[in-house]
């Protein structure tokens, strides 16, 4: 059963081989998308609203609504033991992809924990909050929005360049531009809130619609 | 000089089965099955070879309700590989 080859032939067969796997995206990677990317546009859009409902002063209660992100994992941890159930192949694109996000998700934690312990710790303890300290800390907050933005902007970038899957990448191109805008824009009146908007948005564009089209994609190719 | 081609991998499916495996992380017996169109008791028989010489590894395990077998380069199948392809190199191109 032993087919002896030339050595034109083995080069071609390596050839032919070694990049059978290459393209191969997974199956249900749309799935994973959609979930993150609802989650993201309805809790960006409830906070949308209640910025602009709530008073003044007890508008960032509707932050709090961030914390819904959680929810997700449960369902996201379900796709992808589903997802690794059917996998025939696994690629080192896909390897590397998923560190690529898992360390987004890393950095996304380690900032916002970062800066929601340091609020809580200066309010506890700093009994003589000056009005200067206050607005510094303030301040910060506002530039938490676009710089997220940017960080998940990057992923989707990369994540489109290395599938060559053209609606991702846009997607990140235009969280990049929304990130820039939403940085210019800082002092403007209102921009917490249209923080938000932009936000919900950029999930659209970067999460949702590739989702869709990743989703047919799949149903087309098997 | 010729370099002596390494005979384990100079046959069509056992070149086939390593250089799918070179090209990703790990695969599945049935994509392998696929993708070199081989009847399964053939290439059963050619990834065995593969593992006793420490070419691959090879998992079986369930995975949800089916059982699976999952084939992965080792190092020295890397090395293997690397050296096949030299050694063809010299072949197609003798100084």
């Amino acid at each position: 059963m032993e087919n002896v080859l030339n050595e034109k032939e083995s080069l071609d067969l390596i050839g032919q081989m070694i990049n059978t796997a290459k393209k191969n995206l997974q199956k249900g990677t749309g799935k994973i998308f959609l979930l993150w990317g609802y989650l993201l546009a309805g809790i960006s859009l409830c906070t949308f609203i209640l910025l602009v409902y709530l008073p003044r002063e007890t508008g960032y209660y509707a932050y709090f609504l961030w914390f819904l992100m959680a929810f997700g994992y449960p369902f996201h941890y379900w796709l992808v033991k589903k997802m690794r159930n059917e996998r025939l192949v696994k690629t080192y694109i896909e390897k590397l992809m998923t560190w690529v996000w898992i360390g987004l998700i890393v950095s996304i934690l380690v900032v916002v924990f970062g800066m929601l312990i340091d609020t809580v710790l200066v309010y506890q303890f700093t009994k003589d909050m000056k009005v200067g300290n206050d607005f510094i800390r303030w301040f910060q907050w506002i530039f938490l929005t676009p710089f997220l933005l940017c960080l998940y902007g990057f992923a989707l970038f990369v994540s489109g360049k290395a599938y060559e899957f053209k609606p991702l990448v846009i997607g990140g191109i235009i969280c990049f531009m929304a990130s820039f805008f939403l940085i210019l824009s800082v002092h403007k009146t209102g921009t917490l809130s249209f923080q938000q908007l932009v936000l919900c948005l950029s999930a659209v564009v970067g999460f949702v619609i590739p989702g869709h089209m990743l989703n047919r994609k799949e149903r087309r190719d098997v | 000089m010729f370099k002596e081609l390494d005979p384990l991998l100079h046959s069509q499916l056992r070149l086939a089965v390593i250089s799918i495996l070179i090209g990703s992380e790990e695969a599945d017996f049935v994509f392998i099955k696929e993708k070199t169109n081989a009847t399964a008791g053939n290439l059963s028989v050619q990834i065995e070879k593969l593992r006793e010489a420490g070419y691959i590894s090879v998992e079986k395990a369930f995975r949800g309700k089916m059982p699976r077998t999952t084939c992965r380069i080792t190092k020295e199948g890397i090395q293997a590989f690397e050296k096949y392809v030299a050694a063809l190199n010299s072949y197609l191109k003798p100084k």
